[in-house]
């Protein structure tokens, strides 16, 4: 194409006038190897609108909106099996038996048997706090 | 319209609406929000999608909206800096020495345009919109089209010979 028509079509175009298959034909021109050296500026813009008009957005369009409802139902089965869980567990727990004494009297008997054992161990441990006794002493001989 | 339709019909135009979002926002993650959200709202109202005439066209117009809220936003919030990947719109002496890449610079010299003049030099310039087309989608008359045109154009061939002056001097 023709140097003269070039320049008058960029004339066109910095005053906001020209078609899109005009400035499609200047596109083509300046996007080409060879520019003469005072048209070099314009060779760099319309080759970024073009490299521009290249880019792409790399996300994927996520539509949710239907799928989340699924997802949804999958929450609330999933609390209520925990919330169920939970309360069977617990009414389990509290129905359990260890085991009972019928008769009070044997009940007391039992009762007495594990109280005195208690106090056994107790006293056997309070045996060997006798040392403790010496710190008094030791004490007693410094602070009167 | 099921799901596969809709994204067959908004995979032709989705780019652009990126290329758009990118154009005004600045930061690529942004402008991915951007897209998203807009492509949403058009799936929950697919109802009404036959009325529209042009879905594109109508998609554009969201897109320019969707971002002059959220430019709005930012103003309002008094918050200069909030995308992370954004840069400088004013290059220091080092990045001017640095932009060796004359195509990077008519990048940095169109973020520096007022937003009108950015967008319709996005339209028409780069996804190719005839005037009436850009006239509608932005609500505005073909001659001020023109003359934002102009403006934006004039602007960048301005900066451009001031770039290429300080590269020989």
């Amino acid at each position: 194409m023709e140097l003269a028509k070039i320049e008058k079509l960029l004339e066109k175009y910095f005053e906001g006038e020209t078609t899109i298959s005009e400035e499609k034909e200047l596109k083509v021109y300046f996007t080409r190897e060879n520019v003469p050296p005072h048209l070099e500026n314009y060779k760099s813009m319309f080759e970024y609108f073009s490299k521009e008009s290249t880019i792409t957005a790399t996300r994927d369009l996520k539509l949710s909106a239907g799928k989340k409802r699924k997802y949804a139902w999958v929450g609330i089965a999933a609390s209520i099996a925990l919330i169920a869980g939970i309360f069977l567990q617990k009414t389990e727990s509290s129905t359990k038996h260890l085991g009972t004494y019928e008769d009070p009297e044997i009940a007391l008997q039992e009762t007495k048997k594990i109280l005195q054992m208690v106090s056994q161990y107790m006293n056997e441990g309070k045996q060997e706090l006798v040392y403790l006794k010496e710190f008094e002493n030791t004490k007693n001989k410094f602070i009167k | 319209m099921k799901e596969r339709a809709f994204i067959t019909l908004t995979d032709k135009f989705k780019d652009k609406l990126f290329r758009l979002a990118k154009r005004l926002l600045v930061s690529n993650e942004e402008a991915e929000d951007a897209t998203q959200e807009v492509l949403l709202k058009l799936w929950r109202n697919k109802g009404k999608m036959s009325e529209y005439k042009n879905v594109e066209a109508f998609a554009m117009t969201m897109t320019k909206n969707y971002c002059y809220d959220k430019l709005k936003g930012k103003e309002a919030g008094n918050l200069k800096i909030v995308h992370s990947n954004y840069k400088d719109s004013r290059p220091s002496l080092q990045q001017e020495v640095e932009a060796k890449d004359s195509l990077d610079w008519v990048g940095k010299i169109m973020d520096e345009l007022p937003e009108q003049q950015r967008l319709i030099i996005q339209l028409k310039d780069i996804e190719q919109y005839d005037n009436a087309e850009i006239a509608k989608m932005l609500d505005i008359n073909e001659g001020a089209i023109r003359v934002a045109l102009s403006r934006g154009r004039k602007k960048i061939r301005e900066e451009l010979s001031k770039k290429h002056n300080y590269g020989i001097g």
